[in-house]
């Protein structure tokens, strides 16, 4: 019972989360600050993104092998991103 | 070792000119340098497959207790491990120097391509060039553009920035071993030259078509005073083109014939215009 | 998808173990046996092979999952494709006879450099390297066969038949034509606007499908199922090769993947990634194509060098020199391939501090090669070489190679490169390279087809066709370097240089004849050569020689075992029963008198759906070719094309469902070393396995996005985008799916107390969210098409410019990652309600984890592409 309390708070963060990264959007700061307030939605949405891969796919739980392969697959999509987007600048 | 030899070689390749001479002295370094590795490595692998050729003793009669592989085994490494790292930190030095020794160059032809500063501190003179499918137009300094031949003065280094107004090509003029790709909502740049009197063939270096083939243009040095009074003063109507008499049909560039010539530039109204083109390119170029 | 072969495993079918009489003799009494059949154990009268037909039946290699059998189809159906690309080689040597288009129209001369390049790196180097991987990896590792066996097929299928759809595509006006590397926008439907060009787009969908299922089905498969004491160090070389070859794939044929859907999306609905518009487009594709290019040619070429040391191994009598350095250097050299795709963008537009640093990566990757090709050449020293045909290709391959390798040298200089690029001299370069690769991998068919076939090729034509083959291949590829200064990919050159292009024609029909002498030699040999026992090689160590040749069905007589340093079987006696005697063949074998065990027996080798499946998924694709921005053709054509795509979907649909419905068994690990997954169930490791790729492609897609919005300018982008496109509509989905994960989460949770109800209420509950999701975005769509704006007065479709198109491609590719799972979904609640799944929450486990995956990949769609 208490891994059901566990996801249903997982659950509630998520929300919240989600919600705070609209928040953000409509109290302007993109229009005031706007890098800032990028990197912040985009950390929020790592965050997310580390808790349901941690909790929901139990990679927590998981031999840290199958971390290391998500992150290789990461790995490899961040490098050909910022590697093609910085050749043009 | 070899690195100190190398750069000793670099500073005399201190570069001043002509990249045609560039690539040249690096291209016979490297051709010298990769035949002798070549014919020591495989000679030595000839030599060696020779001498250890099964000549029917059997694994009893071999002097030496010589491991073989047994079946079944799980695999294992077998000796030479000291040769195979000294002959691995030889090459390696080769390679590093080699190419490390060519970056030089290298920075030195970047510097050329880059943006003057300032617009006077540019020795020799800018073209803006547009590939199309299936030619190439060129704008000068001061406005005026030609099709299929690119005038260029005597003597004079010529900055070239190129882009497409259709699909990728690739502007190759192989007598100045110069080439840059042409990419459509992109600029690239380059340079050739200071290049002697005469004619020189532009060559497209990507598939870009059916008319791929056929995609060549030609150079034309010209006096540089000529040069000047043509392409780069303020234009007029001594020197502006006259608006649209020509323009390259891809069918018949398909049919064998190349961009065609036009004349010296010396009545004034030489300079073919593409009309059709100039509205879609005249934004890029100008950006 | 991988979750079905799990719903299957558990339940055995009855025909099961039952192999210990007949079966038998062909194993172990075979060995010394003088008549052993050719064929090996079908042709044996016992007759049940698990309700596998003989091998002389057509219908066995319909229906058969066999990696032996499947390693043959792949070997037998690259070879023909290497005919396919050496004919079009040959037309277009011929064309080259003289300068000018003389013989070929410039059309189709554009069409043959194109298929040639197509056909040869795709459906002929890498499938003929997977034949032998298919067949000699598991027996290597001591495995009965692959993880996911149907999956195996499937491959295989979804192979072949994106080769006929690559060969249909020259029959709808013309096949693609704008180069291998098929560089933006020339491959833009205004530009290529044959329907052939798509078509060849979408065979090249599919053979990435297949490459993508036999990457997940080998890594799981060399990850789990090695024997006892066969650690990865451990492992034969060959193995190795192949284990980085298919990491590679996994990784650079997922970035493919999303690079050809992009030009899909382009050439079919009509979106704008590729167009000349896109101020990105051209570079985008040079980066993604080259993300996955560069890779590639280690994927290539890896196979080969593994089958050149396994070679050099055999024929020297030598154990490889620097056997570990070996595999670290291949180790670094699979990693770094992934960071040095921009140096076949030089010319590019790519700015100086980036040349400079993939200048520098490299000159990195190619000192691994040095180090290869010294263990090689050192292997030699001590050795008692035989020169074999096998052992002929292997040396001539590291001579190729060599040279390959020295020329590239010359391109790794920027400088160089910069006058070299788009010349023969590339052309040379890498056809050294790439058909070095091919004369090690031929080298293996020799070595191996003994193994294959049980007999023997004829050794004298095997020599005779090396001769030619290496005289063909330098009077073909050498005048190229000499006649450099010709561009790639034209029929006009200077006529200076028409001497060296007409004695690299001779060259090329040399090289193509020295392959009728092998077609022969192979061909007549399989069925009449001189019988071979299990090893024919003195010398050869690995596992695949201490079987039949060829191997019965379940490989091995017992379970094989490193544990005590060489390889046993259990149950089954020693391998080697006379340590001392290296040369006496039949004493490195099993005894006679070993019986099959049940460890033998259980597994399903045959099943018709993964062809049904293939067929189905060609002629989807096949029938939505004709798609050109979003209507197809008008009149009979159109509804030819639409039929076409609706039965393909029917028939992939069905064998889906019949694929899961099937009880098949296939052979499940561990059998000893499984790490670093020890822990992990084969399908579940299958399923992360294929979610990392996905994390590639996905990436890729965002990565087009964020490319295609720096190049135009981040902060301007705005401008590109209607007002009415407003956070909310992305605010709700998240939160939809944010709850469908946490119902999904639930569903286990019941299904670990065995609530039926419960579990069946969860799984509704996430088909509506999802299906929530789907409407919402749905009608957030259909309004922005609609809109009428001073800015966008036509609307805002997919067509209408570049964040238009990132934003409906990329989220549209989300979209249907939903639909599968709702599919897979609505399967379950089914499942659920019959009361599947009590106590038994793994199968809900799975789906959850690609269910969370999809809502990962949401969770960053969200914020970049409706708030930033």
């Amino acid at each position: 019972m208490s891994r059901t309390k566990l996801y249903t708070a997982i659950y509630v963060v998520l929300f919240v989360l989600a919600t705070a990264q609209a928040v953000v959007e409509q109290a302007g700061y993109l229009e005031e600050s706007y890098w800032l307030a990028f990197w912040a939605i985009m950390v929020l949405s790592a965050v997310k993104a580390v808790v349901v891969a941690g909790w929901y796919q139990h990679l927590r739980w998981e031999p840290r092998s199958l971390t290391t392969l998500m992150l290789l697959g990461l790995l490899g999509a961040v490098a050909l991103t910022v590697a093609a987007s910085y050749s043009i600048l | 070792m070899h690195g100190g030899l190398l750069l000793q070689v670099a500073g005399q390749l201190e570069p001043d000119g002509n990249r045609a001479e560039l690539f040249g002295t690096i291209f016979e370094v490297f051709l010298v340098l990769g035949t002798a590795v070549g014919v020591v490595v495989i000679g030595y692998m000839l030599y060696n497959a020779y001498r250890y050729r099964d000549d029917g003793t059997a694994p009893a009669e071999e002097t030496e207790d010589i491991g073989r592989p047994t079946l079944g085994e799980l695999p294992e490494g077998g000796g030479h491990g000291r040769k195979l790292l000294l002959s691995f930190t030889l090459s390696a030095i080769i390679v590093i120097s080699l190419i490390l020794w060519t970056y030089w160059a290298l920075l030195y032809v970047e510097a050329g391509a880059a943006q003057p500063a300032e617009p006077e501190m540019e020795d020799g003179t800018t073209v803006d060039v547009t590939g199309y499918q299936f030619g190439w137009q060129f704008e000068y300094p001061n406005g005026n553009t030609t099709d299929g031949t690119m005038y260029v003065p005597e003597g004079e280094r010529v900055r070239i920035v190129v882009t497409s107004s259709d699909v990728m090509h690739n502007f190759g003029i192989p007598a100045f071993k110069t080439k840059t790709d042409a990419i459509p909502g992109q600029t690239t740049s380059t340079w050739f030259g200071p290049v002697e009197d005469g004619e020189y063939t532009i060559k497209c270096y990507e598939l870009c078509g059916a008319g791929h083939s056929y995609m060549t243009g030609t150079v034309e040095v010209i006096d540089a005073e000529e040069y000047e009074r043509m392409f780069v003063e303020p234009m007029n109507s001594t020197n502006a083109s006259d608006g649209g008499t020509e323009r390259v049909d891809p069918a018949t560039a398909a049919g064998g014939s190349s961009a065609p010539s036009v004349g010296l530039p010396a009545d004034g109204g030489v300079a073919t215009r593409l009309p059709a083109r100039t509205a879609a390119t005249e934004g890029v170029l100008r950006a | 998808m991988t979750d079905d072969e799990h719903e299957t495993t558990a339940d055995p079918t009855g025909d099961e173990p039952a192999v210990s009489d007949g079966g038998t003799a062909s194993d172990g009494g075979s060995i010394v046996d003088d008549d052993f059949p050719a064929d090996g154990v079908p042709d044996t009268p016992h007759g049940d092979d698990h309700g596998l037909p003989p091998t002389h039946s057509i219908r066995r290699w319909f229906v058969t999952t066999n990696h032996k059998d499947i390693g043959l189809l792949y070997t037998v159906t690259a070879l023909f494709f290497l005919i396919f690309g050496g004919l079009l080689a040959l037309l277009m040597r011929l064309e080259l006879w003289a300068p000018g288009a003389d013989f070929l129209a410039a059309g189709s001369y554009n069409q043959a450099v194109s298929a040639h390049g197509l056909i040869m790196v795709f459906w002929f180097l890498s499938p003929l390297a997977f034949g032998f991987a298919n067949y000699v990896v598991p027996l290597q590792i001591g495995a009965k066969d692959l993880a996911f066996p149907r999956l195996n097929a499937l491959s295989y299928w979804l192979y072949l038949f994106s080769g006929i759809l690559m060969g249909i595509s020259f029959f709808q006006g013309s096949t693609f034509n704008g180069g291998w590397t098929m560089y933006a926008p020339l491959n833009m439907p205004v530009y290529t606007p044959d329907i052939g060009g798509t078509t060849t787009v979408l065979a090249l969908i599919l053979f990435v499908a297949s490459a993508t299922v036999g990457s997940v089905n080998f890594l799981t498969t060399m990850h789990r199922m090695r024997a006892e004491g066969m650690t990865l160090r451990r492992m034969p070389i060959f193995t190795w090769s192949i284990l980085l070859t298919v990491w590679m794939m996994l990784f650079a044929f997922a970035a493919l993947l999303a690079a050809l859907m992009l030009l899909s999306s382009d050439r079919l609905i009509g979106t704008a990634y590729f167009a000349e518009s896109s101020p990105g487009g051209a570079m985008l594709w040079a980066h993604l194509f080259w993300f996955f290019g560069h890779p590639e040619v280690y994927i290539v070429f890896f196979p080969a060098l593994g089958a050149m040391a396994e070679i050099f191994q055999t024929f020297t009598g030598r154990r490889l020199v620097g056997r570990k350095w070996f595999i670290g250097a291949m180790l670094l050299v699979a990693i770094q391939s992934f960071v040095v795709w921009m140096h076949h963008m030089f010319l590019t537009s790519i700015n100086l501090e980036i040349k400079t640093l993939f200048m520098a990566t490299t000159i990195g990757i190619s000192l691994p090669f040095d180090l290869m090709v010294f263990s090689l050449i050192y292997t030699m020293l001590k050795g008692k070489i035989r020169f074999k045909t096998p052992f002929l290709f292997g040396f001539g391959a590291l001579v190729l190679f060599i040279l390959g390798g020295i020329t590239g040298v010359f391109l790794g200089a920027v400088v160089l490169d910069y006058t070299l690029r788009g010349t023969y001299w590339v052309v040379a370069h890498f056809h050294y390279v790439m058909v070095g690769g091919v004369t090690g991998l031929v080298g293996g068919l020799y070595y191996w087809f003994p193994k294959m076939t049980g007999r023997m090729y004829d050794e004298t034509l095997g020599k005779v066709h090396f001769g030619m083959y290496f005289v063909g291949f330098n009077l073909l590829y050498f005048p190229m370097f000499l006649a450099w200064e010709t561009p790639r990919r034209v029929f006009e050159y200077a006529p200076a240089l028409t001497g060296w292009h007409q004695l690299s024609t001779v060259g090329a029909f040399l090289l193509g004849s020295s392959f009728l002498v092998m077609f022969y030699n192979l061909f007549k040999s399989a069925f009449v050569g001189e019988q071979v026992e299990g090893q024919p090689w003195d010398f050869a160590s690995t596992a695949e020689w201490t079987v039949p040749s060829p191997p019965p069905l379940e490989n091995f007589p017992g379970v094989p075992t490193y544990a005590s340093g060489r390889l046993e079987f259990e149950d089954g006696g020693s391998a080697q029963t006379d340590g001392g005697a290296v040369h006496g063949k039949a004493a490195a074998l099993p005894g006679s008198e070993v019986t099959e065990t049940e460890h033998g027996g259980g597994e399903s080798h045959a099943s018709i759906w993964p062809f049904v499946l293939g067929a189905g998924a060609f002629l989807v694709l096949l029938g939505l070719s004709g798609l050109q921005r979003g209507y197809f053709p008008e009149g009979t054509m159109g509804g030819v094309h639409i039929g076409t795509a609706i039965v393909g979907g029917v028939l992939a649909f069905g064998s889906l469902v019949a694929m899961t419905r099937e009880k098949f068994h296939g052979p499940e690990g561990p059998f000893g070393e499984s790490w670093p997954f020890t822990t992990v169930e084969n399908t579940k490791l299958g399923l992360w396995i294929f979610l990392a790729s996905d994390v590639i492609l996905f990436g890729a897609f965002i990565g087009a996005y964020v490319f295609s919005r720096v190049a135009h300018g981040w902060t301007d982008w705005h401008h590109l985008i209607p007002e009415a496109h407003v956070v909310l509509p992305g605010l709700i989905n998240t939160y939809l799916l944010l709850t469908s994960s946490f119902a999904v989460v639930i569903a286990m949770e019941f299904a670990k107390r065995e609530n039926r109800l419960g579990v069946v209420g969860s799984l509704v509950a996430t088909v509506g969210l999802g299906v929530g999701f789907l409407i919402n975005k749905g009608i957030e769509w259909q309004h922005l098409f609609h809109i009428h704006t001073e800015a966008f007065p036509a609307g805002w479709d997919p067509g209408t410019n570049i964040a238009s198109t990132t934003f409906y491609v990329t989220t549209g590719l989300h979209a249907l990652h939903v639909i599968v799972g709702l599919v897979i979904a609505g399967y379950m609640i089914f499942r659920a309600w019959g009361g599947a799944y009590m106590g038994d929450d793994e199968p809900i486990e799975y789906f959850g984890l690609y269910w969370h995956f999809v809502d990962i990949v949401w969770l960053f769609l969200f914020p970049l592409f409706y708030i930033v």
